[in-house]
């Protein structure tokens, strides 16, 4: 264990020092922000940039509390997946490149801690800025929109972490068996696309790791089916270990491909 | 639509949330040796483009080496 605690703190110092623990948790908190304050001021927006013909009247929906917070985690869904995958495509894959594996590697360090440390790292920066937008949103919405049930809420928060995982541990396993390059290719692929596929032919199937937002969704509003959502959390956590398994077998696989 | 009628209590951390992303790549932006592409050009797409700006400068621009 003491592998790990010094491993986690190489990983904490590089991401202090590249930005990252002050870039990704703003990014996420914008966009939670964003999304409540521009859908109440729409009217408002219109009125100021658009050009409108005098007396035009749009009869603007009226939104729930509930559906302002699923469309700031549908903005996450793009932008905030697209961060992800991309800003860590390289976590493993890089430091074979750059020669700084080569220095793990000659040293009696275990492949699990390695991979752990990384993925916590991950987890920490990812779900933690997930968590301070979705907060910093949910405010927003309650003073502009409306009261939120927090029971729901919490409900919500926690299946959606359980897709992050599933994110985490997706771009954490391309990375350990792919390059920078094709690794990015795979994560965005196997979170982005598949998810696009899943919307679009979702139809035939209930039980999938790509449903979860969707039916984190359900959760927050309080019309859940209770058999393929426990299915499909089952699922997923499962596909995350051995995911994670995966990446330590291609970390230790992929020792001969360092530059040195 | 005059001033008064801003809710600057509400715009203001957005804002706020803004200008921190924006001086934090500036930062990182004079901070590193080199990047993907001519700095100058970064630094014109951080200041400008205000929310995706620094977002695609921190994606796309810097260099992890």
């Amino acid at each position: 264990m003491n592998n790990f605690s010094v491993l986690f703190q190489k990983e904490w110092r590089e991401n202090l020092r590249n930005f990252k623990i002050l870039w990704i948790p703003l990014v996420f908190l914008l966009f939670g922000i964003t999304e409540p304050l521009t859908n109440y001021y729409l009217p408002q927006i219109l009125n100021a940039v658009g050009n409108m013909p005098e007396g035009t009247v749009f009869p603007f929906p009226e939104f729930t509390p509930e559906q302002i917070v699923m469309a700031t985690v549908s903005q996450y869904q793009f932008i905030g997946m697209l961060v992800i995958t991309l800003g860590f495509a390289g976590i493993i894959s890089r430091e074979r490149k750059n020669g700084n594996a080569t220095f793990l590697y000659v040293r009696p360090i275990s492949y699990a801690s390695y991979v752990y440390s990384k993925f916590s790292m991950m987890c920490i920066l990812v779900i933690g800025s997930v968590i301070l937008g979705l907060l910093a949103n949910l405010y927003y919405t309650n003073v502009l929109f409306g009261p939120v049930d927090a029971g729901a809420f919490v409900g919500f928060l926690g299946t959606y972490i359980v897709w992050l995982l599933f994110v985490v541990s997706v771009v954490l396993f391309s990375s350990a068996a792919f390059s920078t390059a094709i690794a990015s290719v795979v994560s965005l692929a196997l979170v982005l696309f598949f998810q696009f596929i899943d919307a679009l032919l979702g139809a035939y199937w209930t039980i999938s790791p790509w449903k979860i937002p969707m039916y984190a969704g359900y959760v927050l509003s309080g019309s859940v089916d209770k058999t393929p959502f426990t299915w499909s959390l089952i699922i997923t956590l499962l596909l995350v270990v051995l995911l994670i398994f995966g990446a330590v077998y291609f970390a230790k696989r992929n020792i001969s491909k360092t530059k040195i | 639509m005059d001033l008064e009628s801003i809710p600057w209590m509400l715009i203001l951390p957005f804002i706020i949330i803004q200008l921190i992303l924006m001086l934090v790549a500036i930062i990182d932006l004079t901070r590193v040796s080199n990047t993907n592409g001519p700095k100058w050009l970064w630094a014109l797409i951080i200041v400008l483009g205000n929310l995706i700006g620094p977002i695609i400068y921190f994606i796309v621009g810097r260099r992890n080496e």
